[in-house]
């Protein structure tokens, strides 16, 4: 998971940013409390959209603290609730898995990963431990996703919807039967989304270090960027998962997240996608940050 | 039954342009031709009835009080009304011509039982129009979007006149019908040179904090 999911703030009040701000922090805090202080190097953005997603029908109360990123003037934060917990430890699993890939993938650079692999050994045990379910679909899944790579599979499709059904999976914790069949669908087409803009991301390296990327054996690409017919045809599947993100959405009811949900899923997934496929997408932006001071000022 | 104000999700206050202008709006959204062959279909179906079901309430009780039943009087209900919205609409079950393997199919399809469809399809050796369509419709299912769309466009291509197919391959492709909440614009990535599109690539990291700390690495 990647950091590519995220609510176009332009649209958020400043309730709802504050709300969008202190589940990020919460799940932050979740992990450090949880699975130590290194856990915390995996949060991101995505990781908490599916906190918001998982999230409970009450409204939850922010509190406010100081931690290690902020400790003097501290920080609103959601305390520990089932959704943080879930989507604590299912981030665990699947950045540890991930790691794993990467060290799998002899194009890549080895010693971030070996590193962040021995930081995360631990926490990935406790996790697995607590859900063994979630690890086993999502090392399967993986697995399967892996063979796809060695096999240099010329399918779009195919690796997307594994790496879909994982996130997928997340939803199978859900406890309620029709919220469990929205969040699938959701996450489903949200999963192949991300596979397919991380993809596209990490074309140009990868064609340069000969790893294996989707959209170089779908669309036999000869150059390390997409030709306007692949992109064309990357765009209509990006698009229409997204709509089909939205169709499942409208269906329940979000509470207090929905304008979160709502700005994500009709633009600010739009926002990431064009930035990536223009080559402008730069993960660690500081242009738009929503620090304490701002909320202050603001 | 719940308030029908509520489903509309509006003050019993509201008038009666009011109403039409929420009831249309959810219409809009709950219509079955943004659903098609879409595993949530059944949901979107309830929802469907359940506005028609409330403005059909408040209509009645409106024009009970002898108040002006709004400028619709007996308003049957947005799909009925609205033909020409979309209008996808498979032929599930007859087709002229169809021969019985493809019918055999086509029943798999709509028991979305994918396996079996798939399996009776990998039977046939003729891959014609219909054949290709089929498969394109249980990848579809699948959420397949890419192999979905390149059958569609084979099938097409085979049978030029068949409208079936050619919505199928519309739906797929025209994301910009969808269904979008007020105020929404954007229905394509990398819309170009578009204004509302230049915007956002200024920035969006809402970062706050991992980078401040050292803790770049895997994170925001």
């Amino acid at each position: 998971m990647f950091g590519y999911v995220r609510p176009s703030l332009a649209r958020l009040s400043e309730e709802d940013r504050g709300r969008f701000s202190a589940a990020y922090c919460g799940l932050c805090r979740v992990l450090g409390q949880r699975y130590g202080q290194a856990a915390r190097m995996i949060l991101n953005y995505d990781f908490t959209f599916l906190a918001i997603l998982l999230w409970p029908g009450e409204e939850a109360e922010a509190l406010r603290r100081g931690c290690v990123a902020h400790p003097l003037r501290g920080r609103d934060f959601y305390p520990a609730n089932e959704a943080l917990e879930l989507a604590a430890d299912e981030s665990v699993i699947l950045a540890w898995w991930q790691i794993q890939d990467a060290l799998a993938d002899p194009g890549r650079g080895k010693w971030k990963y070996r590193a962040a692999a021995r930081a995360l050994r631990g926490a990935y045990r406790r996790a697995r431990a607590l859900r063994p379910a979630f690890d086993r679909t999502a090392r399967a899944l993986l697995a399967e996703l892996r063979a796809m790579e060695e096999a240099r599979c010329p399918s779009l499709d195919e690796p997307a919807g594994a790496f879909a059904r994982i996130l997928a999976a997340a939803a199978a914790e859900s406890g309620h039967p029709v919220k469990g069949r929205v969040l699938e669908q959701l996450l489903y087409h949200l999963g192949r989304w991300i596979y397919l803009v991380d993809a596209a991301d990490d074309l140009a390296e990868d064609f340069a270090s000969g790893s294996y990327n989707p959209l170089i054996c779908r669309f036999g690409l000869e150059r390390g960027e997409l030709t306007e017919e692949a992109r064309e045809s990357l765009t209509v599947s990006l698009d229409h998962s997204i709509r089909l993100m939205g169709a499942a959405f409208e269906l329940w009811d979000f509470g207090p997240w929905a304008p979160i949900v709502r700005s994500t899923v009709y633009e600010g997934l739009f926002h990431v996608g064009t930035a990536v496929l223009e080559g402008t997408f730069q993960a660690n932006d500081m242009a738009f940050r929503i620090t304490g001071r701002d909320k202050e000022q603001l | 039954m719940t308030d029908p104000y509520e489903i509309l999700n509006i003050p019993s206050t509201a008038t009666d342009d009011e109403i039409k202008k929420a009831y249309r709006e959810l219409a809009r959204k709950y219509h079955p031709d943004n659903y098609h062959d879409n595993p949530l279909a059944d949901l979107a179906q309830e929802k469907m009835k359940e506005i028609n079901a409330a403005y059909d309430a408040i209509q009645k009780e409106r024009s009970g009080r002898g108040r002006p039943g709004g400028s619709s009087g007996g308003y049957e209900g947005y799909a009925a009304r609205q033909p020409g919205y979309g209008g996808y609409q498979y032929r599930q079950q007859e087709r002229a011509g169809g021969s019985p393997a493809f019918q055999h199919v086509r029943m798999a399809i709509n028991r979305n039982d994918l396996g079996m469809a798939e399996q009776l399809l990998a039977q046939i050796a003729d891959h014609d129009g219909e054949w290709n369509f089929l498969k394109g419709t249980i990848c579809y299912r699948r959420g397949w979007v890419d192999e979905a769309r390149r059958y569609y466009q084979t099938a097409c291509q085979m049978s030029p006149g068949d409208l079936e197919y050619r919505q199928a391959l519309h739906f797929v492709e025209n994301n910009g019908e969808g269904y979008r909440p007020e105020g929404y614009e954007i229905f394509s990535t990398g819309c170009g040179g578009n204004n509302l599109c230049a915007q956002m690539a200024c920035g969006y990291a809402v970062c706050m904090g991992a980078s401040t700390c050292g803790m770049r690495f895997l994170c925001c």
